[in-house]
């Protein structure tokens, strides 16, 4: 369990990379992106992934990327699949309904909306709090909701039952379009985090 | 003349997003698109353009490494980075390793216009 | 009254005449064992194929690994339903490589652990899928222990 400077710590980070994220997306998609759900919690893998399946199962596209430095994390953003068509329109400025298959360019609006956003939350931490870090490439999957979540949970879970998690929602408003993104501390970067905000 | 361009970047997306505001603009003609740093450094060599637009973020090598080897064997290549890390440690790298500017994504029309027409010592077009 | 229920990773459930046991799989591999002679059934959502240290913790998740899970799971069923091991058949699933960039396929792994636990208990494979690089969604029936399985982007399948 998190003590209560890891846990706050990790919650104001958490916010502010969160409204970057919902900043960003709006500029990207060029309409409103309102955080539905921001949470930072120790999440049990069993009861997350079996959630996950009862309330939201569907196909997702989804974007892994590994952001790596000073504190590595985990990150994942997914969108349900038929709404990834209507975000290549918004993105590509396109007639909405313009996008029907999922091509090259659905699946690379995930992607890049996936390396913008996780840049979004990189920028966070260097600007505000100068610990440097960047994203790698995102690699993206269309799939089962469940099958994307639990492969990115798979490392951090395959050594821990209960995976400290950021998770948020978001709405974009016009089209009552819902994305997920979720932020993953890997090793130490829990307590690291403490120290140097205790540092700041 | 149509200035010929090079855009590269590991985003289909992007790389049709860019074109459609050169194509848009008039006067460019995007001669190449590659979605590594290596294929940015073939690609350069194969067609010697005016301008390269260059993600920073990509597999097998990254913006960094091929804006550095670019313009190891033409120094007055004029690259424009775009990318979303939008750190100013970072880009001033670029910038002091040779970079012509920077674009941070997500990126509006006219940044992308007045990034490439001032590297190409253009007026600025309306 | 029939019920559905969904298993999470690292989990498994039971049950009989004619509920139903689901998940979705990645490189986790789904077993279904069977008893034809209860109508029951469970279902297990195996995530590693060795517990290894993990096993001597007492906060060990057994329904993790193929090596404690499968034990738990027959123990489980022979409790609330009197099920031997002679009277199992197993149909498994998943096990796909969906990160095509990551090294380890841990989903052979697990398909390889899983099948070295059923020899030894004398549970004979009925069915199985797994492979690919595509999620799997299983719907298992406890009284008629068949199985509707589903890879991403393909039709359903009856096992």
């Amino acid at each position: 369990m998190p003590d209560k400077e890891i846990d706050r710590a990790l919650k104001l980070v958490a916010n502010l990379a969160i409204d970057k994220a919902s900043q960003v997306l709006s500029k990207m998609v060029k309409a409103g992106a309102r955080i539905d759900v921001e949470n930072v919690a120790l999440v049990d893998i069993t009861e997350a992934t079996e959630k996950i399946m009862r309330t939201e199962e569907g196909e997702v596209v989804g974007a892994f990327v590994d952001l790596i430095g000073d504190m590595p994390f985990k990150f994942l953003f997914y969108v349900d699949a038929q709404d990834s068509l209507t975000l290549t329109d918004l993105i590509l400025r396109r007639e909405l309904g313009t996008s029907k298959k999922f091509d090259l360019y659905v699946t690379s609006s995930v992607q890049e909306l996936g390396n913008i956003l996780a840049s979004a939350v990189t920028n966070v931490f260097a600007t505000d709090f100068q610990i440097k870090m960047r994203p790698s490439p995102p690699r993206v999957v269309h799939d089962y909701t469940s099958t994307v979540f639990g492969e990115y949970i798979m490392e951090a879970a395959a050594d821990q039952n209960e995976i400290l998690m950021i998770e948020s929602q978001f709405k974009v408003v016009r089209m009552n379009i819902k994305c997920r993104m979720f932020l993953l501390p890997q090793g130490d970067a829990q307590k690291e985090l403490s120290t140097l905000l205790g540092k700041v | 003349m149509a200035k010929r361009i090079i855009v590269v970047d590991d985003a289909p997306i992007i790389r049709l997003m860019i074109k459609d505001i050169l194509t848009e603009c008039g006067g460019y003609e995007v001669v190449a698109e590659g979605s590594t740093g290596k294929e940015a450094c073939e690609l350069y060599k194969q067609h010697k353009p005016d301008l390269v637009t260059m993600d920073i973020v990509m597999p097998e090598m990254d913006g960094i490494q091929a804006l550095e080897e670019i313009l190891k064997g033409d120094p007055n290549a004029k690259i424009v980075m775009v990318t979303a890390i939008d750190q100013r440690e970072a880009l001033m790298k670029a910038v002091r390793l040779g970079a012509t500017d920077y674009i941070v994504k997500p990126f509006e029309a006219e940044r992308v216009m007045s990034a490439v027409q001032k590297a190409l010592g253009e007026e600025t077009k309306k | 009254m029939a019920v559905e229920v969904s298993v999470g990773m690292a989990d498994f459930k039971i049950g009989k005449d004619g509920d139903v046991l689901s998940t979705v799989l990645g490189s986790c591999i789904g077993l279904c064992l069977f008893s034809a002679r209860h109508k029951a059934g469970g279902l297990l959502h195996i995530m590693m194929p060795a517990a290894g240290e993990a096993a001597t913790r007492p906060d060990c998740k057994k329904a993790k690994y193929a090596d404690t899970g499968v034990p738990e799971m027959i123990r489980a069923m022979k409790v609330a339903y009197g099920v031997q091991p002679q009277d199992l058949i197993a149909k498994m699933f998943g096990g796909a490589k969906v990160l095509k960039e990551v090294e380890r396929n841990i989903g052979q792994e697990n398909a390889v652990a899983i099948q070295a636990m059923l020899r030894e208990y004398g549970i004979p494979i009925k069915a199985h899928k797994y492979g690919g690089e595509r999620g799997y969604r299983i719907k298992a029936v406890t009284d008629t222990a068949r199985v509707q399985c589903q890879v991403f982007g393909n039709p359903p399948e009856e096992f």
